[in-house]
């Protein structure tokens, strides 16, 4: 249960860093966000990447915990790496 | 010289990668199978029960022992941990035998009766090819093992120097675009693990620490032997008015152990001189937490008490101790177990897209594509006997285990053999075939192989895919769903390779999998 809370964290905090770059903003919304937006992007992607850290360590210990964290993070940027691969396709299921 | 740093760092990266990347791409492949050589182990002995150990079945080990090696130089005890892969089997030298003539039995955990498993070197073997290789003396192995391990630390650091925009382009793989793919499915396979790498190579230096550094001893203590005893003392002796009776049972001794510290579970058991009352019981634990040091604890035989309990053995061992378990990942569930066999995923397909990357990058560059000079073939050749060799190596091995008969001499080495034999022969093979068939053919001989063991497994035992489902054993059903993935992921690679179409110019290759060098 605590490592589908963290893979989610560390998903999440993927993602908006993804978001956060204004080459991948033009690729998915064919528009490019505000600085701002881009920076509180960032910004909420940094937080959730430590908060999955934060609920590593107490719920599993901080050793086990930072391992299991890393691992994570690899899995959850490796899924943010393969949906934007598949980019195009996802948007024409959504995006007539 | 080279004009910039960062070009002379992609030189040294180009060439520390290059150099030694068939040997790291085997350690990789084979270090990433070891993190389930238990599950292995399990699979590959079928009429194995599972079962936690019972007191019966160590009350049974030690009766064995007493009857039929009374008079042996010692006993040996392993006891299977929680994944267990492993019968409980007792062993024992007989007096003045070598270790060639080492006696041994396996019995079943739960009912400790004498079972007949077959001889299988089972998921240890893989664990012990990622760093002793084979057919060649360990010792060279490992020092091979600790060149490769140094150069992919090198190539690790300068690659983060080469890939200048290692986060602008965090997220970017772009497939069908030739070399600049295999350039990102490089990248990316390298950045996304990039702690765990850097980890494993470092950690993976620090097991092979006086391999690599025997000064290290012989600066403070003259010798090896001396330093061995300082930081593992001998066995104390007991006093001889201690030993006031006949030895408790193997279970009543166990019970003991793991009363005495929370979380201690036997590994093995030894018992050196069995037939002196006075020789303490020596017991290792498993390792089943991160930082725990794995100390050894000697028992007086004739009451269960604690004689001795190694540890305390200063900041330096308890540090090389957890990067050691950091690095075997002994101490991990199974949710974290996946991860670091995910990760080894990807540091083998980042080692085997590096070596494709460099044919890739020198064909367009090639005088002549038709006739490549000798560099270019070697590493052609290589890259594809061993990229698509060795899994289809280790295939041969499970089917091996699955197919040669069970009370052939030798067995277990015939196994290991049938691995390089089968490696050996695509090597072979590919070698006589242009470039494009010769990866079609050795991908799609590794996919017929893969999928071939599920096949093999229903037909020659009874733990086939579907009794394993409608029994919810997971290790079954997961080892014959992986070997699925894998012929999948080889065959998807060949079909790539095969429908694509090298364009004049610029050239391209096939668009780069991530299955490449699969699991």
């Amino acid at each position: 249960m605590i490592h589908a809370f963290i893979f989610l964290l560390a998903f999440a905090g993927f993602a908006a860093l993804l978001m956060a770059m204004s080459r991948h903003q033009q690729e998915w919304l064919r528009r490019k966000l505000s600085p701002r937006a881009g920076r509180s992007l960032r910004f909420s992607g940094f937080a959730a990447l430590t908060i999955a850290f934060q609920l590593a360590g107490l719920g599993l210990g901080w050793a086990y915990g930072t391992v299991v964290w890393c691992g994570w993070l690899s899995a959850a940027a490796a899924l943010v790496v393969a949906i934007n691969v598949n980019r195009e396709r996802l948007l024409e299921r959504f995006r007539p | 010289m080279k004009d910039s740093f960062r070009q002379s760092m992609a030189w040294l990266h180009t060439w520390t990668g290059l150099v030694p990347g068939w040997l790291l791409y085997i350690i990789f492949l084979f270090g990433t199978v070891a993190y389930f050589q238990s599950e292995i182990s399990r699979w590959m002995r079928p009429e194995l029960t599972p079962a936690p150990v019972s007191a019966k079945a160590l009350d049974a080990a030690d009766a064995l022992l007493r009857q039929r090696a009374a008079g042996a130089a010692s006993w040996n005890v392993t006891l299977p941990d929680d994944r267990r892969g492993d019968p409980l089997s007792v062993s024992w030298m007989p007096e003045g035998a070598d270790r060639s003539q080492r006696e041994k039995f396996s019995l079943d955990p739960a009912t400790g009766q004498e079972i007949a498993v077959r001889e299988t070197s089972g998921g240890f073997f893989l664990y012990r090819m990622h760093f002793d290789l084979h057919y060649m003396p360990v010792y060279w192995a490992r020092y091979l093992a600790c060149i490769a391990a140094l150069s992919m630390l090198v190539a690790i650091l300068s690659g983060v120097v080469t890939h200048k925009k290692i986060f602008t382009d965090f997220f970017l793989l772009r497939f069908g675009k030739g070399q600049r793919s295999w350039l990102d499915a490089h990248n990316v396979t390298a950045v996304l693990a990039l702690p765990f790498y850097l980890m494993i190579t470092y950690t993976g230096l620090v097991t092979l620490l006086f391999t690599l550094m025997p000064w290290a001893i012989t600066a403070s203590f003259g010798t090896p032997g001396a330093f061995f005893e300082a930081s593992s003392p001998p066995p104390p002796k007991l006093e001889a008015a201690q030993a006031s009776g006949p030895r408790l049972p193997l279970s009543m001794l166990v019970a003991s152990a793991e009363r005495s510290s929370e979380g201690m579970k036997p590994a093995f058991i030894t018992i050196r001189k069995p037939g002196d009352p006075t020789s303490p019981v020596e017991i290792w634990p498993q390792t089943n937490s991160l930082g725990g040091e794995r100390a050894m604890i000697f028992l007086d035989g004739a009451t269960g008490e604690i004689l001795h309990r190694e540890g305390g053995r200063g900041g330096a061992k308890a540090t090389q101790q957890v990067m050691i378990n950091l690095h075997a990942g002994r101490f991990s569930g199974p949710m974290l177990r996946w991860l670091y066999f995910l990760s080894g995923v990807g540091g083998t397909i980042m080692v085997a897209t590096g070596l494709v990357l460099w044919t890739v990058k020198r064909r367009a560059k090639l005088p002549d594509p038709a006739r490549p000079h000798f560099g270019f073939r070697l590493v052609e050749r290589l890259n594809i006997g061993f990229i698509a060799g060795a899994p289809a190596g280790i295939a041969c091995y499970f089917l091996a285990n699955r197919l040669l008969p069970l009370d052939m001499a030798h067995r277990s080495d015939w196994e290991v053999n049938l691995l390089f034999i089968g490696w050996g022969a695509l090597f072979v093979w590919s070698i006589g075939r242009p470039a494009k068939q010769a990866w079609v053919e050795t991908l799609t001989a590794c996919a017929t192989l893969y999928a071939l063991v599920p096949l093999v497994n229903a037909a020659t035992t009874s733990h086939g895919l579907v009794p394993s489902l409608f029994a919810g054993d997971r290790v079954f059903v997961t080892f014959d769903l992986l070997m699925l993935v894998m012929a999948a992921a080889c065959a998807f690679t060949a079909r790539k390779v095969l429908a694509h179409q090298p364009k004049a110019a610029p050239r391209r290759r096939a668009a780069p999998t991530m299955a490449e060098a699969g699991a």
